[in-house]
């Protein structure tokens, strides 16, 4: 217990007496940070904004006007039974030509065209939502087929269908860089902090050298370098989350400007902030201490 | 105390440290060990403290076989051991006291004790006024009888002493020798590795003289001789 109270002591006056290369340590471990928070607030929006395109894409299903109940039903049990449907949305006669009226009220013809009409020459309508956008195709053609030709007059899929197809090829393209940016940052990271540490306790080669010659055990001469690694830990995610905090809260209202709702970023790094702040503090802490580690193996060995 | 017996280290097939060397130290003794550069002196030390492990023999330390001891030992035995260097060998961000005091801390001695024994031992080395000053306030002279007191905070039986004049002038170095002496008259015994003539033949006591990594002479009353 006294030896690892003195460990505290002599990390505490390490950092204090070493204290620009302290300084440096932290500021690296910083810099890192963000550009790993950054990573993250890229892929965040990324997702978001391919979320949000893939939600305003819909497939409408067109009934003809003699449809009979049973005939709709039949086709809405269809449609329900796939697992890619997410939701299916269903307006009736009524609806349908309530909205039509809503939607051409400028127009006055129209309306006194309609209104002269005996019956509601409107079908009911279905609208369905799917995972993907490329899940759509795949529901068009399981509704391509004979036995509905006579109830369903048209699905509005076959306008959108290229658009579709274009969305789904950027999404999966920008989901794959943005992995592929957050690898890079990483190894980038990784090599950088490595570089710090080993520069650090290269600077501390020789009193390590004269700790061992004075009968030091490794665990002596180690753990103020294990405290100081937790330390530089926990000020540097402490910092860089805080900076994230305030860049989250500058950068929301131009968030919101293209996703809607507000605090978009800070409810997501307060809704994950366990999960955040424990994985980096876990990621860099491992990496300072194991790094620490190797750098001081040969040092060790007088 | 020390007993050396066919002591050979080798480097590489070309570089040999020691060959065959046959040493024993008794308790109390001022041994000086002479010979010119590169003969092996300090392979010789390195060997004493476990920084290098003999190739072939056995080495024994206050009856401690030490030929191949585990790396968990040797701080063990460092802390039996006081070893001084031509380079002092101190930390530089710390200061005298706490250079003396890290000797007790790596052997877990109570903070009570800690601050007992250590100005004392500032004291004897003529240190007293200059307890806070960093090894960078320091001459040359004062930096080796830092050194010393930390070599001796922990009482050590042995007291390793490599060159501990090579870097100082002829008043600081006989301060060094003086000191090392009164150690000697408490006890403790004393292996100086030196190539200072005047050292030696000043001392008169026991001399071994080592070339090409082997000893030629060892003498119980002997003088400085290549």
């Amino acid at each position: 217990m006294l030896s690892f109270f003195r460990v505290i002591k002599f990390a505490f006056q390490d950092m204090g007496r070493n204290f620009s290369l302290s300084l440096m340590t932290v500021v690296i471990l910083i810099l890192m940070l963000l550009s790993m928070n950054t990573v993250i607030v890229v892929r965040a929006l990324t997702q978001e904004a391919v979320s949000t395109v893939k939600n305003q894409i819909d497939v409408s299903v067109y009934f003809v006007p003699t449809a009979t109940d049973e005939q709709v039903e039949e086709v809405k049990a269809y449609v329900s039974s796939f697992p890619e449907v997410v939701s299916l949305t269903f307006l009736d006669k009524d609806k349908v030509l309530e909205q039509f009226k809503e939607t051409h009220k400028e127009n006055e013809n129209i309306i006194a065209s309609i209104d002269e009409l005996d019956e509601n020459p409107l079908g009911p309508t279905m609208i369905v939502k799917t995972r993907e956008p490329s899940d759509y195709q795949k529901l068009i053609t399981a509704l391509t087929i004979p036995e509905y030709e006579d109830v369903i007059e048209a699905k509005t899929f076959g306008d959108t269908e290229q658009a579709i197809d274009r969305i789904s090829v950027i999404t999966a393209q920008v989901e794959k860089a943005v992995w592929v940016l957050s690898g890079l940052f990483l190894v980038i990271a990784f090599f950088v902090i490595f570089n710090t540490i080993r520069v650090a306790i290269y600077t501390q080669r020789i009193e390590i050298g004269i700790k061992k010659l004075v009968g030091a055990t490794n665990w002596f001469i180690q753990g103020p370098y294990i405290m100081e690694a937790f330390f530089f830990t926990c000020v540097s995610v402490a910092s860089s989350y805080g900076l994230v905090y305030m860049a989250t809260k500058f950068l929301d209202p131009y968030v919101s400007v293209i996703f809607g709702g507000q605090y978009f970023l800070t409810n997501y790094f307060e809704s994950n902030i366990l999960l955040l702040i424990g994985s980096q503090f876990i990621v860099v802490l491992l990496l300072t201490i194991i790094t620490s580690g190797l750098a001081m193996r040969k040092y060790l060995r007088v | 105390m020390i007993k050396l017996t066919n002591v050979t280290k080798w480097y590489t097939k070309k570089s040999i440290g020691v060959h065959d060397v046959h040493l024993h130290i008794e308790s109390g003794e001022f041994v000086s060990i002479v010979g010119q550069s590169g003969t092996g002196k300090t392979t010789l030390v390195k060997l004493l403290i476990a920084e290098e492990r003999p190739t072939d023999g056995n080495i024994e330390i206050g009856g401690w076989d030490i030929t191949r001891i585990s790396h968990r030992d040797v701080p063990l035995l460092r802390r039996q051991i006081g070893v001084i260097f031509q380079d002092f060998k101190l930390l530089e961000k710390r200061t005298v006291k706490e250079n003396v005091a890290f000797a007790l801390q790596v052997a877990g001695e109570s903070t009570r004790r800690i601050r007992q024994v250590v100005p004392k031992v500032i004291e004897i080395v003529g240190l007293g006024d200059k307890i806070h000053h960093y090894p960078s306030q320091l001459s040359g002279g004062e930096r080796q009888r830092v050194a010393i007191a930390r070599s001796l905070v922990h009482r050590p039986k042995i007291l390793v002493a490599d060159e501990p004049t090579g870097n100082l002038d002829a008043i600081n170095t006989q301060e060094i020798v003086d000191i090392l002496q009164r150690i000697n008259e408490f006890g403790t015994t004393i292996v100086l590795v030196t190539h200072n003539k005047d050292i030696v033949n000043q001392l008169n006591g026991r001399v071994v003289t080592i070339h090409d990594g082997k000893i030629i002479s060892d003498k119980k009353e002997g003088k400085y001789q290549l």
